[in-house]
């Protein structure tokens, strides 16, 4: 009965002009960035963290949330119009939305986009709604070497998700965890790898090496293909932006299938979003009885991974905000931004803030809301966006980028940092390195090596502390299952490939 | 080719990393771990990671295209071109305080314009000037503080 006093105060927080507006600001620039070849939500959060600094935090948050999941659809109309993923979660849109595009249904597969982005958003933040409240009853029971086994389940998955080789993965998750450990140690005050640099001494913040690694690497990423010559075929918006009742119908099963999975993916820590399009992309062809048309053009094939990218956003809320643990490099940069603001999502947080963590979820109904009005009418406006010539437009980002990382501070010397940050980022796309699982670490290595620490200070330095309770033990059985997921998975791809053969 | 040179790296990365560590000094009271048992378990992790790469290198080492592939990946006439970039951002990030916000990032933006946009010059003229001023008066607005320079404004 409290929670749902909660659940409805927080509609007065939400429905308030000033958050109605930020609300709207955060679909709008979220939309605009992520349509915009190449910048993901990561990026897109850090780089519009600057715009926040004169607000106050739960107005922040709120628009931080617009922006997480405007980025996310916008990223869709640049899978659609010109086959380049804004984000890997964006690649399954790609297959069938770029297809339909190609044969004149363009505005059918934006408009599946919109309003199955819309459906899976909805079911997505009634699922956040409803399962918020038992997990932070869950979570109130945990302790430092809980929390540990957590956030050592949550890199183990990321890692063992993302990208091809489980190991560069590993890489990527140690070297973010390495960055986390420079600057002061926080219990016994001592200085730790600065090499003597000031700027160091408060480690190195999370916007610089976002904004580096996915801003500033993606725009030398993109100067790469602008050298070689490497130029995308937008396909022109033609007709209406609707479908056929045809289309509808053969979308709606597609587009609840995809809200579950989505949702359901999004609140474990993994891939998310990618895993999650992906897994509903596969259901979609198995469950047609014309498997045939996928890759040709299929609304299903638009719809189901539609809504599962999109009802993954809500999802992957769910930890972030029951538990303070992200599960992807998305969410992780919205952690940073929560502590920025000095805000610590979990347990206590529903607790202490009702108002502000009610606000935030309810602003997340409106804003799907908001995004779908604004999207039918404005996407030949936000279409306009993929003509600015790259060699404009990158420019542009790097600029942008060094505001977002000079406004933290007033401070050159992470202008630099931003730089190698960037060209570490750039590096580690060609070497195949992927980048998210290092975000995650450098955000959480903090707060793991404390609840690591103070775990160990409980037990007096006895590590059996970390299989002590069965919360602990199922989350050690649920990271050692995790590293071998590869593995399983690859079995299963090779099961799958040997019965397509046969 | 390039694993085997994120693999080298990787252990380098891991030895310096566990070298520095032993460099903290630390005073071991009330905390029984002190600043330096996190930082080795993860040096140590790193070293297992670069083992699990030779170990996924050992398994590939049949498949030719992915060496193909590992030996195009660089190509040195765009290196060089992202090189000047890299330098051109430093650059600019040098001038930023002394020049101001407005006049250094109008004298970053139109050179790369110019090479990446080429003969467009009007489109690259006014996207990089209405641009620096548009987001400098943005910014001052949003009480976000950028480096005011030479300019009286």
């Amino acid at each position: 009965m409290e929670t749902l006093t909660h659940i409805v105060n927080g509609f007065s927080v939400a429905l308030q002009p000033i958050n109605l507006w930020y609300t709207f600001l955060g679909c709008f620039l979220g939309t605009i960035i992520g349509v915009l070849p190449g910048i993901g939500p990561s990026a897109t959060i850090a780089l519009l963290i600057p715009v926040t600094y004169g607000m106050n935090p739960t107005s922040a948050l709120i628009m931080m949330a617009g922006i997480f999941y405007g980025a996310r659809y916008g990223g869709s109309t640049t899978a659609i119009l010109i086959n380049t993923p804004g984000e890997a979660s964006s690649v399954m849109t790609a297959i069938d939305g770029y297809q339909m595009a190609k044969n004149g249904r363009a505005g059918a597969a934006l408009a599946i986009s919109a309003v199955g982005s819309f459906i899976a958003g909805t079911i997505g933040i009634i699922g956040l709604t409803l399962f918020a409240v038992p997990l932070t009853t869950m979570a109130l029971k945990f302790g430092p070497a809980e929390y540990f086994t957590l956030m050592f389940f949550a890199m183990t998955a990321v890692s063992s998700l993302a990208g091809k080789s489980p190991a560069k993965a590993m890489i990527s998750t140690i070297l973010g965890l390495m960055i986390a450990t420079i600057g002061i140690d926080l219990q016994s005050g001592q200085p730790r790898y600065t090499m003597g640099v000031p700027e160091l001494q408060d480690g190195v913040g999370f916007v610089i090496a976002v904004v580096g690694l996915f801003a500033i690497g993606e725009v030398l990423a993109t100067m790469e293909d602008m050298v070689k010559g490497v130029r995308p075929e937008i396909i022109k918006l033609k007709g209406r932006i609707w479908l056929t009742r045809e289309e509808w119908n053969r979308s709606v099963k597609p587009i609840l299938r995809g809200s579950v999975v989505g949702f359901v993916i999004g609140v474990l820590p993994g891939a998310g979003g990618t895993i999650a399009s992906i897994m509903a992309y596969v259901w979609e062809k198995r469950a047609s009885k014309h498997p045939e048309q996928f890759g040709q053009g299929a609304v299903e094939g638009v719809a189901g991974p539609e809504a599962a990218n999109n009802a993954d956003t809500a999802g992957a809320m769910v930890p972030l905000l029951t538990l303070g643990i992200p599960g992807g490099g998305a969410t992780a940069v919205m952690l940073g931004a929560f502590i920025m603001y000095g805000i610590q999502p979990g347990p206590l947080l529903f607790q202490n803030r009702p108002d502000l963590v009610w606000g935030l979820v309810d602003s997340m109904y409106i804003g799907n809301l908001m995004l779908l009005i604004l999207n039918i009418p404005l996407i030949g406006l936000f279409v306009r966006l993929l003509y600015i010539p790259g060699g404009i437009l990158m420019p542009l980002i790097l600029a942008i980028s060094t505001i977002g990382i000079y406004a933290i501070n007033g401070n050159v010397v992470e202008l630099y940092f931003g730089l190698m940050f960037g060209v570490a980022g750039y590096v580690f796309r060609k070497v195949d390195i992927p980048l998210a699982p290092l975000i995650l670490s450098l955000v959480l290595g903090g707060i793991m090596e404390q609840s690591f620490r103070q775990a160990m200070t409980i037990s007096g330095g006895n590590p059996k502390i970390f299989v002590g309770s069965p919360i602990c033990v199922t989350l050690v059985a649920l990271s050692i299952i995790s590293i071998f997921l590869p593995l399983i998975l690859k079995r299963i791809e090779a099961m799958g490939a040997k019965a397509k053969a046969e | 080719m390039a694993d085997r040179i994120i693999l080298a790296c990787t252990i380098l990365i891991a030895v310096v990393y566990l070298y520095a560590t032993t460099l903290i000094p630390s005073l071991e009271i009330g905390d029984p771990l002190g600043p330096k048992a996190f930082p080795r378990m993860i040096g140590i992790a790193l070293l297992i990671a670069g083992a699990l790469l030779a170990l996924e290198m050992w398994r590939e080492r049949g498949k030719i295209a992915a060496k193909v592939e590992g030996a195009a990946l660089f190509d040195p006439r765009v290196l060089k071109v992202l090189a000047v970039v890299a330098i051109w951002i430093g650059i600019y990030y040098s001038m930023l305080e002394g020049l101001g916000y407005v006049l250094a990032t109008t004298a970053f933006l139109f050179p790369l314009m110019a090479w990446f946009n080429r003969g467009k010059w009007l489109a690259n003229a006014i996207s990089a000037i209405g641009f620096a001023a548009l987001t400098y008066w943005l910014f001052i607005a949003l009480d976000v503080r950028l480096p005011r320079g030479v300019l009286p404004f």
